[in-house]
This record gives structure tokens, C-alpha cells and sequence, in this order.
């Protein structure tokens, strides 16, 4: 289950909770969308500026003028350490790929954390493209870049998470059932594995379900010795009777999560 | 008690459901009604032995990871960062920011040699022969530079001065911040630039006063100079701290020896992009001015005195006391 991007952290009451540390593809994703949205915003500046002034951008005074000069200092050294700061740990392209920075220990970041790993960015895309940012992050198991280390922060992904669907008995196993398979039925951990895994998806197509069933039952049939109609109903069986008794059953079946 | 993970889920799933909720308000964790809060505080001890629970009875990943997102998120909303002040501000520029440059003297006379001594060998290779100069920089940088002196005390006029200013925020903020961040590089990248900025101004000085309008440029730079190349120094040798944190680490990690440095690093850099903000300004609006010379060399040795006095002494009597 130990997945490589994972990070434990401890609190101080000694709880223990994971990360799921963001890799490289995803946060190039988020900078990329950043970009554009500085791009866009730069846009709508020289915009509103040639139409208050009058001044056409190829005569290029309208281009070097303060309000591009200043937007371009906020856009380049500005944007991402307000965002951060304000947005705690997030700025739009982050939002969109639901990415956020933390600080090591899983706290929200502080203002000076955001500024040291944004002024970093400089020392991390040299020599170019962010090519020393990807190679510290590959040296690391926070995937941290300069920045991330100097600042002590790592940028984690936030993906919304539900938990999935009941293992439901409908209708509910009779007691003929239960006696065609042996009292104790140990199962080992990957046919456990296998068996939530089709059992409880929401987005498998029954046929889909089906398939996959007919490809595991025959493996469960052989090592119980009990045969089965409708592998699917089988596998479920199984899997009440070894992980959760004949008892609950029907109770776990009628009360299943919707 | 031993309970499937489905019996699990039914139970506890309210449980879960109302923090989310409550994380997911608006308004921050701490800006709820006390019963909110308090609330919120079991159910986190709550999540947090499900967690240990859930893990221990190796129930199926998407239940440990809505948990541990869970933990993750009321953790943070509980420890929330500190936030942000006004006075905060004022601490850096009353105390913070000249203590921090104090502290870091070394690297501040390191970084001044960097910055001057390239200078004086630019200046004067470039005073000697032009030919050192456009070594340097390129002819056409350093004719431009002549001949821009040649016709100068005369003010900007037409709108140029803020535009002119608006120019130095970006270029010479972008320069200190660049100046200080390739200092990761074991501060081989700060002293670079050091090096670099410092011989460039030296060769413009010294071309620029060899074609005879040496009083123009120097009573120009004078008035922001103070600030200015100050700034650019103070973000070298903060660059350059930060390098020697991570070859000099004494007991701690590499990193963690950083880490330990960066409260002074952030305080530097700070103080330093502020004063180039106030040396844009008064490069923008005072230096190009028309003002005749003595007044302006008067004042340029009073923002010396100023910001020498600053870094020196602003800061002291409180410096004991965080």
C-alpha cells in the first residue's frame, strides 16, 4: 500500500497522518496554468493602458511604460507569494490541479516561507526550464525542489476523496448458501485485495464486473472446493464469510452505503 | 471489536461527514462559534483514532486516504499560520532588517569587497583605455552611455520620471533578488553577480568619465547610490550566508543548517528589496532633476549618513529582546 509519493508526518499529539507529496508533471501542469494567467493578466493591462492613453503598442511607448513596467515586476516576483500567502499554500494553477503547499510538518506555510521558496525559483530553473528544480526533486521523497528545501515546504496534492461503496449480499445469503462453504475459510491478502477491488468500485460496468469475477472465482472455487452460479454473488459471499462472519450479512447488505 | 470495514464506514461516516463540513465553512476554523470549535477539536481526536483504527484493521486504501485527508486538513486548520500584521512590518524595518544585516557583518564586508574592488578595476581599466571598456560591455552599450551623460542635468521631463522609476523597481529589485538566490549555489552564484554588477558600474563610470562627463553621472548616482548599491550588496552577502550555511553546517543536516539561517535571510532580502523601492523613487523623481549640483551632492551625503547610521544602530537598545 506504501505508495512512493507518500510522506507520514507526526504531530505533536503523535498522530500520525500521510501526504500524498505532488511529482514534477503535475506541478509543471499548475506553473503552466499560472503562466497563462499572468500572460492574461498582462494582456488586460497593456489593453486598458493603450486605451486610456491613446497610445499604440507599436509605437512601444505604451509598452515601456510604469504600468507595464510595475505589472511585470508584480507578475514575475510578486504573484506566486501573494497567492501562496493569501490563498494559504495555493495560487490558481495550483487551485485547478488541487495542489497545495505546506510546510514539512503538514502546517499551513508562513509569509516568510513564501517568499524564500518563491525567490528561490530563480536558483531552481537555472540553467534553464527548471532543470535543477526537477533534478533536486528527484533526489528527494518530498519531490522538494531548492526552494521547497530551503523553506522547509512541500507541495501536496489535495484530490477530493470518497469512499467506496459497500460490499452488499442482494438479497441477502441463505442459509443453504452459507452451508455449501467450510467453517473457517482463511483468505489471503491479495484475493482480499482483488476482491474489494471489483466488489466495491462504483465506476465498473456489471458487465465489466462480471468479467473480472469470472477471471478470480474459479481461483477462490478451486482452493474451497465449492462451486458457484454467479461468480459475482460468489466472490461477495466469500468475502462476508471471511472477513466479516455469516452474522452480518444481511444487516451490512440492507444497510449498504448509497 | 472486530468490525468489517463496511460496519466501520456506516458508523463512523456522520462523524466524518460533520468535519468536513464544519473544515469546508468560509470563514476560518477560529473566526466559528466556541461550540464550533470545540466541536471540531473531538472530532479530530475522533478522526484521529478511526485513522490508527483503519490502519491497524487494514481496511482498503480510499477509506485511509479520506481519513488521512481529514487529519491533514483540521490539523492545518488548527495549527493555522500566524498571521499577517501591519506591525510586522514596522518590527522588520525598526529592528529586524539592520540587526539581521549586523549580525551577518562578515558577509557584508565580503560582499562590499566584491562589489567595490571589481568596480575600481573597471573604473580605472575603463578611464585608461576604451578598449578595456567594450572588452566589458558592448561598443554600442558603452557609445549610448556616453552620449547620454554628455547631455544630462537638464531633467527627463514628459512623463519619463515614472516611467524611469517604475523601470528601476523591476530591473534593479529583479537584479538584488537574483543576486541573492543563486547564493543556493554555495554562493558561488552571489558572488558572481557581485562581481559582475560591481565591474559593469566600474567600466560605465570609467568610460562615461573619459569622455569627459564624469561630474554628470557622479552627481547622478550619488542622491540613490546610497541605497541602491548598498541594497545590492546587502543581497549578495545574504546570498552568500546562505551558501556558507550549507558547507558550514556545524551538527545539523545541510538543509536544517539553511533553515536555521533563514529568519536573517528573509530579513536581509526584504530590508533589501525595500531599500531599492526607496532608491527607484528617488532615481525616478530626484536624481535626473535639474537641481544644481552642490544641493544635490549636500543631500546625497546626508542619505549616506542616513542609511550608514540605520544599519549601524537602528534597532540596538531592543536587540537583546526579541
Amino acid at each position: 500500500m506504501q505508495l512512493d509519493n507518500t510522506v507520514e508526518v507526526e504531530t505533536p499529539e503523535h498522530v500520525r497522518f500521510r501526504f500524498h507529496a505532488a511529482g514534477p508533471t503535475r506541478r509543471a501542469w499548475a506553473y503552466l496554468i499560472d503562466l497563462l494567467v499572468r500572460a492574461g493578466i498582462l494582456l488586460v493591462v497593456e489593453i486598458v493602458l493603450v486605451l486610456a492613453t491613446g497610445q499604440h503598442l507599436t509605437s512601444g511607448k505604451a509598452i515601456m511604460s510604469s504600468g507595464t513596467l510595475l505589472s511585470l515586476f508584480l507578475l514575475e516576483w510578486v504573484y506566486f507569494v501573494a497567492f501562496e500567502a493569501a490563498w494559504n499554500g495555493t495560487t490558481p494553477g495550483k487551485r485547478a490541479l488541487r495542489l497545495r503547499v505546506v510546510k514539512a510538518g503538514g502546517y499551513p506555510l508562513s509569509f516568510m516561507d513564501a517568499v524564500l521558496r518563491n525567490l528561490l525559483r530563480t536558483a531552481d530553473f537555472l540553467p534553464v526550464g527548471y532543470l535543477l528544480g526537477l533534478l533536486a526533486m528527484t533526489w528527494d521523497g518530498r519531490f522538494a525542489r531548492l526552494g521547497d528545501r530551503a523553506a522547509g515546504t512541500m507541495v501536496v496534492i489535495e484530490d477530493p476523496v470518497r469512499v467506496a461503496a459497500a460490499i452488499t449480499l442482494d438479497p441477502p445469503a441463505t442459509a443453504a448458501e452459507i452451508a455449501a462453504f467450510p467453517h473457517r475459510i482463511a483468505l489471503p491478502l491479495p484475493e482480499r485485495e482483488a476482491m474489494e477491488l471489483l466488489l466495491r468500485r462504483r465506476d465498473l460496468s456489471p458487465a465489466r464486473r462480471l468479467e473480472l469475477a469470472e477471471i478470480l472465482a474459479p481461483v477462490v472455487e478451486r482452493r474451497l472446493g465449492v462451486k458457484s452460479v454467479d461468480p459475482v454473488r460468489f466472490l461477495a459471499l466469500v468475502y462476508y464469510l471471511a472477513v466479516g462472519g455469516a452474522v452480518s450479512v444481511g444487516k451490512s447488505a440492507a444497510g449498504g452505503l448509497p | 471489536m472486530n468490525r468489517t470495514q463496511d460496519e466501520f464506514v456506516a458508523a463512523r461516516k456522520p462523524a466524518w461527514d460533520e468535519l468536513d463540513t464544519l473544515l469546508a465553512r468560509k470563514h476560518l476554523l477560529h473566526k466559528l462559534p466556541p461550540a464550533s470549535i470545540s466541536r471540531a477539536a473531538s472530532l479530530y481526536r475522533e478522526i484521529c483514532s478511526d485513522l490508527m483504527r483503519a490502519r491497524t484493521a487494514g481496511y482498503t486504501s480510499d477509506v485511509l486516504d479520506l481519513l488521512d485527508s481529514l487529519a491533514a486538513r483540521t490539523c492545518s486548520a488548527m495549527y493555522s499560520a500566524p498571521p499577517y500584521r501591519l506591525a510586522g512590518l514596522w518590527e522588520l524595518v525598526s529592528t529586524g532588517f539592520p540587526a539581521s544585516v549586523r549580525r551577518n557583518a562578515r558577509f557584508m564586508a565580503l560582499a562590499a569587497a566584491l562589489f567595490i574592488l571589481p568596480g575600481l578595476v573597471g573604473y580605472a581599466g575603463a578611464l585608461r583605455s576604451r578598449g578595456f571598456a567594450i572588452q566589458i560591455m558592448s561598443e554600442p552599450m558603452v557609445a549610448q552611455m556616453e552620449k547620454s551623460y554628455s547631455e544630462f542635468g537638464h531633467g527627463r521631463g514628459d512623463g519619463a520620471d515614472s516611467m524611469m522609476a517604475s523601470f528601476y523597481v523591476y530591473n534593479n529589485v529583479g537584479i538584488a533578488f537574483r543576486c541573492f538566490a543563486t547564493g543556493i549555489l554555495f554562493g558561488l552564484g552571489s558572488m558572481f553577480f557581485l562581481v559582475y554588477n560591481g565591474l559593469t558600474i566600474g567600466v560605465v563610470a570609467g568610460a562615461v568619465s573619459a569622455a569627459g562627463s564624469g561630474r554628470n553621472l557622479f552627481t547622478f548616482i550619488a542622491g540613490h547610490g546610497a541605497f541602491e548599491l548598498t541594497a545590492i550588496v546587502i543581497s549578495g552577502a545574504a546570498g552568500m550566508a546562505m551558501g556558507y550555511a550549507l558547507i558550514n553546517t556545524g551538527q545539523r543536516t545541510r538543509w536544517d543548517s539553511l533553515r536555521a539561517q533563514s529568519g536573517d535571510l528573509f530579513r536581509m532580502i526584504m530590508g533589501a528589496a525595500l531599500m531599492l523601492l526607496v532608491a527607484a523613487f528617488i532615481e525616478g523623481f530626484w536624481s535626473p532633476s535639474s537641481i544644481l549640483a552642490p544641493v544635490k551632492w549636500g543631500v546625497a551625503v546626508l542619505l549616506h549618513l542616513l542609511v550608514l547610521a540605520y544599519l549601524l544602530f537602528a534597532g540596538r537598545a531592543r536587540g537583546g529582546t526579541p
